[in-house]
Order: C-alpha cells, then structure tokens, then sequence
C-alpha cells in the first residue's frame, strides 16, 4: 500500500500529542500560555460542533472547500476570509486549550491549495475524477491521495 | 500553543500562581544597542520609562569590582561613553550570543569591540571577558544578558508596582535555534518565564493587525499587504505580511546577521586602515582608544542621516590623529555591501512571498534605528515602488509594543473594544532537515511554513540487514550553513534487505516554534502499519557547545555505516 493513502502515525490515535495536552499545568518549562479565545460564543459553537462532528477518517475524504466550509465556486475573497475566520477559532495561539494543532494546519493547507490558483485547478480536477470514481473504488487512480497536507505554499 | 509537560513534579506548587494573579506579561525588545519594555495597561501598550525618564536604553553592562553583581544600562546612559573606555562594559551581546569562534561575525567584534573577545577558530565558544582592576575577569553573553534582564526586571517591578515574571521577548528571524535557547537560558538566570520568543516581524505584524482594525472590519475585509524592513545594530528582518480583520498572515520571512554594527566596522575600517594591528594588545591604552573611535564613528554615522557631511576630529594617542571630512557618498561607497545585501534580503523575501508583483504592498514599515540612513530607506522603497513609507508607528517602539501585545495576549487579556482581537500567524525562518543520502541534506520542513507545522518524509536502510540509522537534524542558516541541532538513533529495525524497512521522520513545530523530531519504523508486507519499535521523539535542539565539532565526529563515526536513503517512490 502506498504511503501517502494511509494515514502517517505520527498523526493518528496511537499517536498523539496527547500526554503534552492532557496534563495538568504544572512545571515552568511552559512555553505557552493558555488564552481564553477573544472571539464570540456563536463562533465557538460552531468550531465545536465542527470538530466534535469529523473523526480524523471523515476529515481525509472530505474535500478542501468542505475543510474550509465553503462552496466549490467560490472566488478569492471568500476563501481567505473563510480562512481567516478559521483561524481565529483554530489557531493554537487563540487558546482553546484541548485544540490540537491539527485542526489548524488541516485548514491551512486547504487554504495554501485552493488559494493558489494554479493548485486549485489541479486540485479541482482531481476532485472531479474522484467524485466521479469514488463510490466504485476505494483508491481512486486520478486522485493522488492526500499530497495537498505535506504540499504548502507558504 | 499550550505546551505542557507530560508530567508533573510533587513539589511543584506552581500551579496556584495563575489561579491568585491573573499577571499580564511584559514585552521586551532587547536589541543589540538599544533595549525597551512595554506593557499592556488595559487599554493599550504603555512604554516602561527608566528612572531618567528614558524609553529606550542602551545594552551593555559594567563589570566593577568591589560587587559581584555586576551593574546594567539601565539608569546610567551618561556615564556609558566613559565607561565603554575603560574595558569593563560589555555590549553587544545579542549579536555574539549562541554564536562559535569560527563564525566571521565573532572575528569581526573580537577586533573592533573595546573589551576581550578571544577566539581560537576551532569552533568553540569564544573567551569574553571584561577588564576591572587591571584583570580580565571572563564572562559569557548569556550571563551578560542575564545581567541585562535582571535590571530590566526590577525596573519594571518598580514601575508596575507589581512582581514580574512573565515576558514575551522578540528575538531577530536570523536567530538560529541555538541562540533561541540560549536567549531562553539567559531569561531563565535571569528569573524570567518566558511566553514567547517571538520574531521581531511577527510582533510589529501584531501591531499593524491592531491598527488595521478600525479599517478592515470583518472577515470580508480587504486585505492589506505590508513589508516590514527591520534593521538595527544587530540584524536585518525582512517580512511580508497580509493583514485583514486583525489576523495577519505572514507570507514571507528572512533575515540576516547584518546591521548597524557593519555599518560602524566598516567605517572605523576606513578611518583607521590598521586599525587591526593597531589595537591588538588590548592594554588600557588600545581599549581606550577603540572606544574613543567607536563613539565617535557612530556619532557621524548619526549626523549623516540628517546632515551631508561630517567632521570627524578625534585624537587616538599614540601619535594617531584623525581630522577629516566625511560625505554622505563616502558613506554609502565603503557600505556598498551591506546595502546591497538589505536589497537582496528583501528580493528574496518578496519572491518567497509570490506575491505577484511590488504594487499589490500597500505599507512600507521601516522598524530600527538603521532605517533612519536615507539610502536605506531609498532601497526599500524603491524596491515596493512606493513614494512614502506607512507612518503609523514609531520605527524605534514597534517591536516593544507588539511584544506588549502578545503579551497581553498570551495571558488572556479580553479587551472589550475589540482591540486585543489579533492573531499573527507565523512562518518559519529557516529550513530543518536530516543527514542523509550520503551525507547529504534532506530537507523535510521548508523555510516559509505555516505553523503550526508538521511534515515527514520516509526513508529507508543504506545496508542489508541495517539494524540502526542514525537521524541528525540539521538547520539551515545564513547562507546555507548547516548548523548541527541535535541527533538520536533509531534502534531494532529488523533485519531486511537495503531498502526495505521504511524509516519515518516526522518534524513538528507548534505555534511557540517548539521543535519535536520524531522517528519510527515499518516493514512493508508485514500486514500492518503500526510502528515495529516505539516511536522515538526528541525536543531540539539537544547539541549545545561545540556542535560544529560535534558534526565532524557524528560523521567521521557513523556516516556511512548509519546512513539512511530518502524514499523518493513514497512522496
């Protein structure tokens, strides 16, 4: 089975950051603090339903307009300014102290690609293929499996 | 991010201390030449002045001797330009901190500043010392730092009238991890609890962010793209950043060892051609000296950012007299390098930023005290084909002030006005990878990565039936120097033919820019992918003194026999 289709270990269940998270605040090797988030309650409830609703296999099959919570058509702006108000709820410096960074860089590369307008229209191409595809085959030949996490822009 | 310890000490009663006081952290913006402290007062950043009613001030400490304790710049600036005469001030120090004896830029001070600087370009740590009585007593930059922090700290406690312990400092993006930790040690003997170490960039993006606010509410905002050129003694930052409804994403960073301070060796250089035999001894006499050039080749360097020509006057003993006119073009003719490479600084950093073309920047934002040299500021804008330069804050104050706010920030300060509703989202400076491919570097996190960030790449064995590898992490620094961050091994891969058995490296940067190397191994076929030896995962860096020696041996011992071979098929 080829690397790229099976989830790395390094970022699946049986291996977590957990043990850095879950812990009582305790020592002062501390490199961060906790910040209460500054944005407002309706953002918060639905980051939460957002991430209490995907479990890790739903989040690798769901396209990037899904991650960023958008329609496949939409243009520039409202990317970024999905992006942006991703952030501001899933960026470990806002402070929701279970959050992994995880769910961050998730939307950052999802950003990287459908923001650029070159990877975007590789990347739309290779969503046509697999919509087309994807309910006969699990391992779909015209989508290179998850290249868009480990191929960031910026 | 939170970054927690997976385990918990039964003395340690630390954790009360948030519950009783809610402290907001101090921002500090420790230069090379000039230091300042800020805080935010609960509706915005207030500069901390010294008792001489100084908002800046200068970096150095004195040595004396009847007191062990050493004395810091914090309330003396009068007497500085006589006491850095006498060899018993130590400056500079952020720019020879984490720094060996090989490194061009220790050779370079240890002939030009007024105290002791030995190196032995082996690649070691250099011998700072500074003179007190007639004896060189040693000292090292981080405790010379420390020394600095410790005043900067009672002074703050005096001002707030409040203990402090928390701070955010701003550190140049040229800082390779190794000066992180040791600025981090210095904080940490200094009795400082660090939140971040942040990029100077990343806190005068902060700053920007809080000032574009009332202009681009929401999140359909337009957003508006700056370039922050940052230059003072010490360093050269360079960032691109697009801003929109207070979070600004950086695109691009770069940085370089390359400051005032060049400015300065360059032209006492050009007064002085010998200067370097010329003060070899270091006697009282030759320490004297240097000092009385130094001040007063800054002083022109000073007057020619607002004046065309300057008279340089000064008397060296020793029979050497200097009595010149220096111009402005003079000026510009012996720093042609150093303007050149700002120039190159910033092309890099726009192209990395693939922002298409110079007039999609909206702000020019100069930040340090170099950037008040009118070529300088001719180059930058030049470069972005802007007229003017955003002159919404105070190129001296910036950094400080977004510090404040990180500050108040990390420590969860809810501003009801909205005005502390900022995110700066971070790249990374330099490129991190490993040792492979016959000596080889791999890199497997690029410079201008998002971070949070994670990314791994597959390797596999060099040999049959290879039982170890050896993983050495590597960072990339100014021109494309590898500086050695630490290393590890990877135990009990079964024995297989070469190229079997697949060796993941996974790198992990969280948003305080921890880094964590972690390593593990599959056998392919074998019906699962679960790891066949516990994961290893190392913090780095873990090398401390004498890395690049370090390197030398890792290599000479193991090289070959614990190499590992990228898995070009898997990515």
């Amino acid at each position: 089975m080829a690397f790229s289709t099976s989830p790395s270990f390094f970022t699946s269940p049986n291996f977590t950051v957990n043990h850095y998270q879950s812990s009582s605040p305790a020592s002062s090797v501390r490199y961060g603090k906790a910040r209460s988030p500054p944005i407002s309650a309706n953002f918060a409830t639905a980051t939460a339903e957002r991430t209490t609703s995907r479990s890790p296999r739903i989040a690798t099959t769901s396209s990037l307009y899904d991650v960023l919570g958008i329609q496949i058509g939409a243009d520039t702006v409202e990317i970024k300014a999905a992006y942006r108000r991703l952030a501001r709820v899933l960026h470990p410096d806002v402070g929701n102290q279970d959050s992994s960074p995880d769910e961050f860089i998730r939307v950052h590369s999802a950003y990287a690609t459908l923001s650029d307008p070159g990877k975007r229209a590789d990347y739309d191409r290779s969503l046509f293929v697999r919509q087309r595809m994807g309910a006969r085959t699990s391992s779909p030949a015209g989508y290179s499996g998850r290249r868009w996490e480990t191929d960031q822009c910026w | 991010m939170s970054e927690e310890v997976g385990y918990t000490v039964a003395s340690d009663s630390d954790t009360t201390r948030e519950e009783t006081s809610p402290e907001i952290a101090i921002g500090i913006d420790i230069g090379t030449c000039q230091c300042s402290l800020a805080v935010w007062n609960g509706s915005q950043v207030d500069l901390i002045r010294n008792t001489r009613n100084q908002k800046l001030m200068k970096s150095y400490v004195t040595f004396r001797n009847e007191s062990p304790s050493p004395v810091g710049g914090v309330s003396n600036q009068l007497s500085h330009e006589y006491e850095m005469l006498s060899g018993a001030s130590i400056f500079n120090m952020k720019r020879l901190i984490g720094r060996l004896d090989t490194d061009p830029i220790v050779s370079q001070a240890s002939k030009t500043l007024p105290f002791l600087i030995q190196t032995l370009g082996v690649g070691v740590k250099p011998f700072i010392a500074a003179l007190v009585n007639n004896m060189w007593r040693s000292t090292t930059p981080e405790e010379v730092v420390a020394i600095y922090l410790v005043e900067m700290k009672a002074l703050a406690e005096a001002r707030l009238k409040r203990p402090v312990r928390d701070v955010v400092l701003t550190v140049p993006a040229a800082f390779s991890r190794l000066q992180l930790t040791r600025i981090a040690r210095s904080c940490a003997m200094a009795g400082l609890h660090v939140l971040r170490l942040m990029p100077e960039p990343a806190a005068v993006a902060l700053l920007y962010a809080q000032q574009q606010l009332p202009k681009n509410m929401g999140d359909s905002g337009s957003e508006r793209v700056g370039l922050i050129f940052n230059m003072g003694a010490g360093y050269c930052d360079v960032a691109i950043i697009a801003t929109a409804g207070g979070v600004s994403q950086m695109k691009a960073l770069a940085g370089s060892s390359i400051g005032g301070e060049d400015l300065l060796q360059n032209m006492m250089h050009w007064l002085v051609p010998e200067m370097d035999s010329l003060f070899s001894g270091r006697g009282l006499d030759e320490i004297k000296s240097m000092g009385i050039l130094r001040v007063a080749t800054q002083d022109a360097i000073h007057k020619l950012s607002f004046q065309p020509t300057v008279e340089i006057d000064i008397d060296l003993g020793n029979g050497t007299k200097i009595c010149r006119v220096v111009n402005v073009e003079e000026f510009e003719e012996i720093n042609k390098g150093v303007f050149e490479k700002c120039g190159s600084l910033i092309q890099q950093c726009l192209h990395d930023s693939k922002v298409a073309n110079v007039d999609y920047i909206d702000d020019v934002i100069l930040v340090g005290g170099c950037t008040n040299i009118p070529k300088l500021k001719n180059i930058v804008t030049g470069i972005c084909n802007k007229s003017e330069v955003y002159s919404g804050i105070n190129p001296m104050e910036a950094a400080v002030r977004g510090a404040a706010l990180e500050g108040a920030l990390a420590s969860g300060v809810n501003d009801s006005f909205g005005s502390l509703d900022l995110l700066t989202i971070q790249v990374n400076a330099h490129r991190l990878g490993i040792r492979a491919d016959g000596n080889g570097f791999v890199p497997i996190i690029d410079r201008n990565t998002t971070l949070p960030a994670r990314r791994e790449m597959v390797f596999t064995t060099a040999h049959e039936n290879q039982t170890e590898a050896l993983i050495v992490v590597y960072e990339e620094g100014d021109d494309e120097k590898l500086l050695l961050l630490g290393y590890f091994k990877v135990v009990g891969i079964p024995a297989a033919p070469r190229g079997v058995p697949e060796i993941s490296v996974c790198m992990d940067i969280d948003a305080s820019n921890m880094l964590r190397v972690m390593a593990g191994v599959v056998m392919p076929g074998s019906g699962t992918r679960n790891p066949v030896v516990p994961l290893m995962e190392v913090r780095m860096p873990t090398a401390d003194d004498g890395h690049g020696l370090c390197a030398e041996a890792l290599s000479r011992s193991f090289g070959s026999t614990l190499d590992l071979v990228t898995l070009h098929n898997k990515l």
